[in-house]
């Protein structure tokens, strides 16, 4: 490993020593009650010993995060490439997806249900709307952005619409994009989660309700560490497809 | 054959009549080009030269099918190419670009950068690859065809943008100061290649520069063009005896050439300030 390998190695690992020794210290010193601000150690105990009771739920939110996630990244590709070639589209569409990427999702989630009823479905579609609209965007920046010489390669060879996708227009879009899915990872988990919360009780986010109405508040913590570990690992996730597909310097 | 060979010499391979182009921008319309009209027979090498924005590079792109004239006709074998619409594939291979930069494709090694037009026209088989190598090793790129963009220099990357455009084996080539961008000796040396490319293969190029010495070397006819609007101003034929190296450029006759070249530009220069 060169040094700077160890280096972004090793200095999340120490800040995560840090953190939580210093939390760890500052909750026995100053006598913090258990149901206010539990321990980390607490925590930690909690996620394994209850792992049995939080399994489930976790498949549950990773199940919906991946679900809608796979289903809105192409779409937000595909609707990009449509805007950005028929000026109709795109001004009957824009302000629309604007508007999804503004509108606190909070607040659409109890009519959605109101629809859908509770289950699975409408946790799914959350994620969706949550997370289509920020790959839509970037990847629409990255559709405009190719460098009018490209085009113009492409054209002096007479290539077709598939063709000029293929090999000029998606690898100029790629970094564009990957932006967009990256942050739609996030956004996939927090709309996950939001869907779970306001309604139905399966998913991390309906037990971190339930244990913190009843004062548990070391479950609910737990769950929330759960939930941070879906997140990072969907961010590592994309992060490593992005390498693998963009293997080139521009 | 023998028919059509005599055909072809008589007939313009490219003939440009009394062709317009004018761009509409927000503010304003700016005619780029205005009345030209040129005809260029097969396997002639012609230079188009002439002062920045004068519509050289408008030119050559209305023949490459990038964009449409405003007004006249533009003729490739005496078949009218600027028709309504995309311009066919059939029409685009008989023609190779080649841009003022490299424009290469990042994601792309230098190979399948110069493969892409095959790629693109549906070119497949063992022959088409061979002629691949065989280019690529003509420019002395062979060891490099596996790198991409980045990991080769300006010039190797100049002369990956030349052959690219010859891969599909066109018989027009049309250059847009292909080799504006590099110092001196670099440049000497990719025109007397260039030169024997032209020897060896006999293809008709349109060339377009702002360097006198380079146009006189090069061309058997010269188009200089003034601008404001964009338009013909003189055509100077150079019988200068072939093969044309650079030991030439030190002869009276060379001399007297670029000079009488150079003086027919600055007179444009001139009459643009009165
Ligand atoms: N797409 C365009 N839209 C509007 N105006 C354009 C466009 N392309 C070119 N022009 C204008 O047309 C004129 C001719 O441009 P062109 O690029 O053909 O010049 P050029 O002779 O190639 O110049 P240079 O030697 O600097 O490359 C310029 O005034 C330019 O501003
Ligand atoms: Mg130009």
């Amino acid at each position: 490993m060169t040094k700077k390998r160890i280096e972004s190695f090793i200095a999340p690992i120490i800040m995560f020593l840090l953190i939580f020794t210093g939390w760890e210290i500052i909750v026995r010193a100053l006598k913090i009650p258990k149901w206010l601000l539990p321990m980390p150690s607490q925590i930690f105990k909690s996620m394994i010993v209850n792992f049995p009771a939080f399994w489930p739920h976790i498949l549950v939110t990773i199940e919906t995060v991946l679900l809608g996630f796979i289903i809105a990244v192409p779409i937000g590709i595909l609707l990009a490439s449509l805007i950005t070639s028929f000026k109709v589209v795109n001004a009957a569409l824009s302000p629309y997806v604007t508007f999804l990427v503004m509108v606190p999702l909070i607040s659409l989630v109890p009519l959605l249900m109101l629809f859908m009823g509770y289950g699975m479905n409408v946790r799914v579609v959350t994620v969706i709307i949550q997370s289509f609209a920020v790959v839509n965007m970037n990847a629409c920046t990255g559709f405009n952005n190719v460098p009018i010489m490209r085009q113009e390669l492409m054209q002096s060879l007479g290539a077709s619409r598939l063709q000029s996708y293929r090999r000029v227009i998606l690898p100029t879009a790629a970094s564009d994009i990957f932006t967009g899915v990256r942050l739609a990872g996030i956004f996939a988990t927090t709309g996950c989660i939001s869907a779970e919360y306001v309604g139905g009780n399966m998913g991390l986010g309906s037990q971190i309700i339930k244990y913190s109405q009843f004062l548990k508040t070391t479950e609910s913590f737990a769950c929330i560490f759960y939930v941070t570990i879906v997140g990072l690992m969907m961010y590592w996730l994309i992060s490593f497809a992005q390498k693998k597909i963009i293997s080139w310097k521009i | 054959m023998e028919e059509l060979g005599k055909k072809t010499l008589q007939e313009p391979r490219i003939k440009f009549d009394n062709v317009s182009k004018v761009f509409e921008t927000r503010s304003q319309e700016i005619v780029a080009v205005k009345d030209y009209s040129m005809e260029v027979l097969t396997g002639e090498f012609v230079s188009i030269i002439g002062p920045s924005g004068c519509g050289k590079s408008t030119l050559i792109r209305m023949l490459d099918g990038i964009i449409k004239p405003t007004y006249g006709a533009i003729y490739l074998d005496g078949i009218q190419v600027n028709e309504e619409g995309k311009m066919p594939k059939e029409t685009l291979r008989k023609m190779g670009f080649i841009f003022q930069q490299p424009n290469l494709l990042p994601w792309y090694t230098v190979r399948e950068n110069v493969a892409l037009p095959l790629r693109i026209f549906g070119l497949s088989g063992q022959a088409w690859e061979k002629r691949v190598d065989e280019l690529l090793e003509l420019v002395g790129l062979t060891k490099s065809g596996q790198l991409f963009p980045y990991e080769i220099s300006g010039g190797m990357l100049q002369r990956a943008g030349v052959i690219r455009a010859m891969v599909h084996d066109p018989e027009i080539l049309l250059m847009d100061e292909p080799f504006g961008a590099l110092d001196e000796l670099t440049r000497e040396q990719l025109n007397m290649e260039l030169l024997d490319i032209w020897k060896e293969t006999r293809k008709t190029i349109i060339f377009i520069t702002h360097n006198v010495e380079e146009a006189v070397l090069l061309s058997s006819r010269i188009y200089i063009m003034g601008t404001q609007p964009g338009r013909l101003v003189s055509t100077v034929n150079i019988d200068l005896p072939r093969p044309r190296s650079l030991k030439m450029i030190t002869q009276p006759e060379f001399i007297s050439y670029k000079q009488k070249l150079t003086k027919l530009i600055g007179d444009l220069d001139l009459s643009k300030i009165k």
